[in-house]
């Protein structure tokens, strides 16, 4: 199993993830613009915005995929920018991402899925190996699918699966890239469960890309709200469902229309359908 | 006459730039590949998915195309009354060109579109970010066991297609079209070299096992994320791989003449 990083035990109460003056620009396109957040230890933290706001971009900054043109992100004390590869293997090894789409290796069925990190990273006993991913497997509720395929997973089981491999390392953080996504409400609630699971019971720190503010609300202890680049509102869900802030009346009462427009930016109309702008 | 210029050297540049890119993802697969070697499990797998499940193909088209060589090289021979040199010229003619080109071209054709279309449905499926988030290289897991796979398994191929092209005209000539058989082996085994004709195929298709595989790795692992995307990707492996076989076929035979 990975070791622990030392340097987390003389910050054991700072923030897991340090977000810093964050700027990313993507196709010529500013996605963040010097953004400032924090994700504190042993909490469930959502991250919401309008879509395309760069949500999971914040979640490839914090795991090194995706490198900022200025700023910093630091997970545990490490500036994840500047690991070597080595370095950010090992980081890896100890945080946990679901995807969106469960992103089960396709050739292996779902005991191998889930041994597939023990099999990589360790030299553990078979026995040992069959011990581990049974009990993740029991926890998710999935036992009893370990020789089926990915192909013949549900996106409910698939997305469980997905967590139990996630969490097989015992990760210090796990990051979820919108997990309730197509899901029915069955598998949306046992999903709602074993992340809140997880966190209580393991005391893992969880990080949120929803969009379902419903299930944030009963899942997460914090929200952090992203728009335009910035954060513009940060709170537990109470907080944020009560504010005042046109941010958070549109984005949690719904509203079409508000700071985030309901039409894409456009040149006039009555020109795009032919008529002379003015009448003399 | 600016856009004219421009739209005909784009192509040449777009060109350009793309084998500069494969060049330097063939720099990245041959740094992964010694960590690549450390999983013989998945080369092994590589190795029966391009390599063994190829075989009957190979087999086939090898057969035929030995068996149309003897029947052709049978009615030119006959005008010159030299129907004796069929065994060698059926030999020569697949150990030094038809054996390494047409087993390529089969090979790009099986075995090199599977492999971009696999690994580039496992880049379109986030597969290959999972690996890199559970902190294993996907250029070693990955991309490294295929296109080592494809390099060990060209020659062998290449041997076998030849094997079964001898015995198609063999079947022909000496079964059907009566030569001697003491001729066409005694003929074939005086004037076919090892090392100059067997051998120099096998180089052939050493270098061609390395660019289709090279291609067809690059292709996959680069295709965009789309349906669109990984059809395209499959699409140039073929075009790319074929152009490539055929142009350093022509190269390597003016080498090894």
């Amino acid at each position: 199993m990975p070791a622990p990083n030392p340097s987390s035990v003389d910050s054991a109460a700072a923030p897991l993830v340090r977000v810093r003056g964050l700027t990313t620009v993507l196709s010529g396109q500013k996605v963040f613009d010097a953004l400032d957040l924090d994700i504190e230890r042993g909490k469930i933290t959502a991250v919401m915005g309008p879509s395309g706001t760069g949500k999971t971009t914040l979640l490839k900054h914090i795991t090194g995929q995706m490198h900022a043109a200025a700023g910093t992100v630091l997970v545990d004390g490490q500036d994840v920018a500047r690991l070597p590869r080595e370095g950010l293997y090992t980081l890896r090894e100890r945080i946990g991402y679901l995807f969106q789409n469960s992103a089960l290796l396709s050739d292996y069925d779902v005991f191998e899925n889930v041994a597939f990190p023990l099999r990589q990273h360790t030299r553990l006993q078979e026995d040992l190996i069959r011990n581990v991913v049974l009990t993740k497997l029991q926890a998710v509720g999935l036992r009893g699918a370990a020789r089926l395929m990915p192909s013949e997973l549900s996106g409910g089981m698939a997305r469980r699966v997905a967590l139990a491999r996630a969490i097989v390392f015992d990760p210090m953080l796990i990051l979820y890239d919108e997990p309730f996504v197509g899901l029915d409400p069955i598998a949306l609630n046992q999903v709602l469960k074993l992340i809140r699971t997880l966190n209580r019971e393991l005391g893992i720190t969880s990080v949120l890309v929803a969009h379902e503010f419903a299930a944030v609300r009963e899942a997460a202890d914090h929200v952090h709200l992203i728009a335009n680049g910035k954060l513009v509102a940060s709170g537990t869900p109470g907080e944020l469902a009560k504010g005042d802030s046109p941010w958070t009346a549109q984005f949690f009462g719904g509203a079409l229309e508000g700071p985030v427009p309901f039409q894409y930016p456009a040149p006039p109309l009555a020109p795009a359908f032919g008529f002379s702008g003015a009448r003399s | 006459m600016k856009q004219l210029a421009v739209r005909l050297f784009d192509p040449l540049l777009d060109g350009l730039a793309n084998i500069g890119r494969t060049g330097l993802f063939l720099l990245g697969l041959l740094t992964a590949l010694p960590r690549g070697l450390t999983y013989p499990r998945e080369l092994l797998r590589q190795l029966w998915f391009v390599g063994a499940k190829s075989l009957i193909i190979i087999m086939i088209s090898g057969l035929f195309v030995g068996m149309v060589l003897s029947l052709q090289l049978y009615y030119t021979l006959s005008i010159f009354g030299g129907t004796s040199a069929l065994g060698t010229v059926i030999a020569l003619s697949l150990y030094r060109e038809l054996g390494p080109v047409v087993t390529a071209l089969l090979f790009a054709g099986r075995a090199g579109t599977a492999i971009t279309a696999e690994v580039g449905l496992m880049r379109a499926t986030d597969q290959l970010s999972a690996m890199e988030m559970m902190a294993v290289d996907p250029m070693a897991f990955v991309a490294s066991p295929r296109f080592l796979a494809g390099v060990i398994a060209m020659p062998l191929l290449v041997a076998v297609f030849n094997l079964m092209g001898i015995f198609g005209g063999h079947l022909i000539g000496v079964t059907w079209l009566g030569i001697d058989n003491g001729t066409f082996w005694s003929n074939m085994t005086s004037n076919v070299g090892v090392w100059k004709d067997v051998i120099n195929g096998e180089w052939k298709a050493l270098v061609f096992g390395v660019f289709i595989s090279l291609i067809a790795v690059y292709q996959g692992y680069t295709a965009p994320p789309t349906s669109e995307g990984v059809a395209n990707a499959t699409t140039r492996t073929v075009v790319s791989s074929s152009i490539a076989i055929l142009a350093l076929d022509f190269v390597m035979t003016a080498f090894l003449m």
